[in-house]
């Protein structure tokens, strides 16, 4: 079975996705600058890559017409709003079904199952495709095997559709987090009156040695921290040992976001915070009088 | 200027009714999702600026019918009691639990079916599947462009100038009508009808589709064979009783229990 696997030199691990078909013949849509040879280390028989970054319309249509030319069968991609508005119009043209959040795929005869989150993160739907998919899935879920093989390369033109014109670009602050892969995380909600009390979270963070987190309004709404916060069903998705919650109040797109957490602490005044149904300890407590108490006390315990 | 909105009625995703082993997708209700009212409330923004009319478009995915039809129309009525003129409600078996190719089909015929439009406006994603597919299908579908996650909209003459919030930076882009945006929960506060509104919206009409209604002929690509909810089991230890001292030293005697600090 023929799969293109699209991204950048670092989205590698969907190619561990694509080999859990059978005797898979994958192909690799490479964006953006990198070492195309070394994919072949992962059994990456070709590789395309984009000359040059286009918008995602035009990405769609050089991205049809590259799976009219090879006939691929499966086409995954990364989840990234680029990915979420170019990968949509190309399974609509290709008459075929996108299946979001991928967890799984197994081969049966020329058909395959694809196991996916869905109804709100709250389930897993395993569904049989008979003809072409598309999946699109965090590439950190998955790791490549190694299967050294023979790559060759070619630079794909993108087509140029012009739909849209970019008038301007503005940069977003850039943040070092990859709260993805916390171990513990401190995320905090609009328990907090102002930006400036922030402080206490993080001063509990650094004890801690804990990433921050937040939920939608604090990254959204008020930008009092940045995207690569934001935990939640349209910010990131995160598993760690630890999460502590303080001033959450625990809506289902939050928790979505952080179903996977191994132990969740919440600190909330309001008891009936819907947060409390969905912890491991939940505390009822005023969190500018805990929050500090919580880390004065951590300071002697760990002797920090 | 002719104004669509895609509204979905979703699983009310706080209200599951779920056990151990099953999802009973039947007996969740529905409602509004959440970004879709933003994209209504956009919609009639826009209208109140440039005038024309306001187009609720809606495909019903969960039946079964016969219980839901009645449920669809009371959810589209609060759209229209924000503001909206009218709604064409795509109500069809083969509708029901399909995959978004077919969503997208038949919405896209819905509004072509409408004749003139302008713009057409989305959420960025719905409350249930969450995979922001349908707009950029719709778009695709029709052929015009689309501009996603957009928390700014401006309607100048012939185009739309939107700000798109990326994950890195902030896009302002432009794009000829008609054109498909998809919006972000901040673009605006969805407005709460007064009581007033509310009866004005049960005169407004709610047109019914079905898939034959739009000349179309679906055939499934994907095939359901199971959901199976995702049990966390939690151990719901709440901490309320106490003096704050007494509060701090429960909460960090649970996480030395845990493994999760260890005492020097």
């Amino acid at each position: 079975m023929k799969a293109l696997v699209i991204g950048s030199i670092n989205d590698t691990g969907l190619i561990g996705l694509a080999q859990r078909l059978e005797k898979p013949e994958i192909h690799y849509l490479l964006i953006g600058s990198g070492d195309a040879a070394q994919l072949g280390k992962y059994g990456v028989s070709k590789v395309y890559q984009l000359a040059a970054p286009v918008d995602e319309t035009s990405f769609a249509e050089t991205l049809v017409d590259l799976i009219n030319k090879e006939t691929y069968s499966l086409v995954l991609a990364p989840v990234s709003k680029y990915f979420k508005t170019a990968i949509p119009m190309a399974a609509q043209k290709m008459s075929a079904p996108l299946l979001v959040d991928v967890v799984d795929i197994k081969q049966v005869g020329n058909a395959f199952t694809v196991v996916f989150n869905g109804i709100g993160n709250r389930a897993q739907v395993t569904i049989k495709v008979t003809d072409k998919a598309f999946l699109m899935a965090p590439p950190t879920r998955f790791k490549p095997g190694e299967n050294p093989t023979g790559t060759t390369t070619e630079t794909l033109q993108p087509k140029s559709v012009g739909a849209i014109k970019v008038v301007s670009t503005e940069e977003k602050p850039k943040g070092r987090v990859r709260i993805e892969d916390a171990e513990l995380i401190v995320s905090v909600g609009r328990g907090f009156k102002k930006q400036d009390d922030l402080k206490l979270a993080f001063e509990l963070a650094e004890v801690l040695g804990a990433e921050i987190g937040c939920s939608r309004p604090i990254a959204a709404d008020l930008k009092w921290l940045g995207e690569d916060h934001w935990v939640g069903l349209s910010g990131h998705k995160v598993r760690p040992k630890l999460y502590l919650a303080i001033g959450i109040s625990g809506q289902p797109q939050h928790l979505a976001g952080m179903m996977e957490s191994k132990t969740v602490v919440v600190i909330n005044n309001d008891p009936n915070a819907p947060f409390f149904k969905n912890c491991d300890y939940g505390v009822v407590e005023d969190l500018y009088k805990f929050v500090p108490a919580l880390t004065k006390r951590l300071k002697e315990v760990l002797k920090k | 200027m002719e104004i669509v909105v895609l509204v979905k009625l979703a699983l009310d995703t706080g209200q599951l009714r779920m056990t151990e082993t099953k999802i009973d997708l039947e007996a969740t209700p529905l409602k509004i999702s959440d970004i879709d009212r933003n994209a209504v409330e956009e919609a009639i923004r826009v209208r109140e600026k440039v005038g024309g009319k306001v187009h609720v478009i809606s495909a019903l995915k969960y039946g079964p019918i016969q219980k839901r039809q009645q449920e669809a129309e009371s959810l589209l009525r609060e759209a229209l009691a924000m503001g909206a003129d009218d709604a064409y409600l795509i109500i069809d078996d083969l509708l029901l639990n399909s995959d978004q190719l077919m969503t997208a089909k038949a919405i896209a015929a819905a509004i072509r079916k409408l004749g003139s439009y302008d713009l057409v406006i989305a959420g960025e994603a719905t409350i249930d599947g969450y995979t922001s597919q349908v707009g950029p299908r719709v778009a695709a579908e029709l052929g015009i462009p689309v501009v996603t996650f957009v928390r700014e909209l401006k309607v100048e003459g012939n185009k739309a100038i939107a700000k798109r919030d990326l994950e890195d930076a902030v896009q302002t882009v432009e794009a000829a009508l008609p054109a498909l945006i998809t919006v972000t929960r901040e673009i605006n506060v969805p407005r709460i009808p007064p009581l007033l509104q509310i009866r004005a919206a049960m005169k407004k009409p709610i047109n019914r589709l079905s898939l034959a209604d739009l000349g179309l002929s679906l055939k499934p690509t994907v095939e359901v064979e199971s959901i199976v909810p995702v049990q966390v089991k939690r151990k719901g230890v709440i901490i309320k009783e106490g003096t704050l001292d007494e509060k701090v030293d429960k909460l960090i005697q649970a996480l030395i229990q845990e493994g999760l600090i260890t005492p020097r």
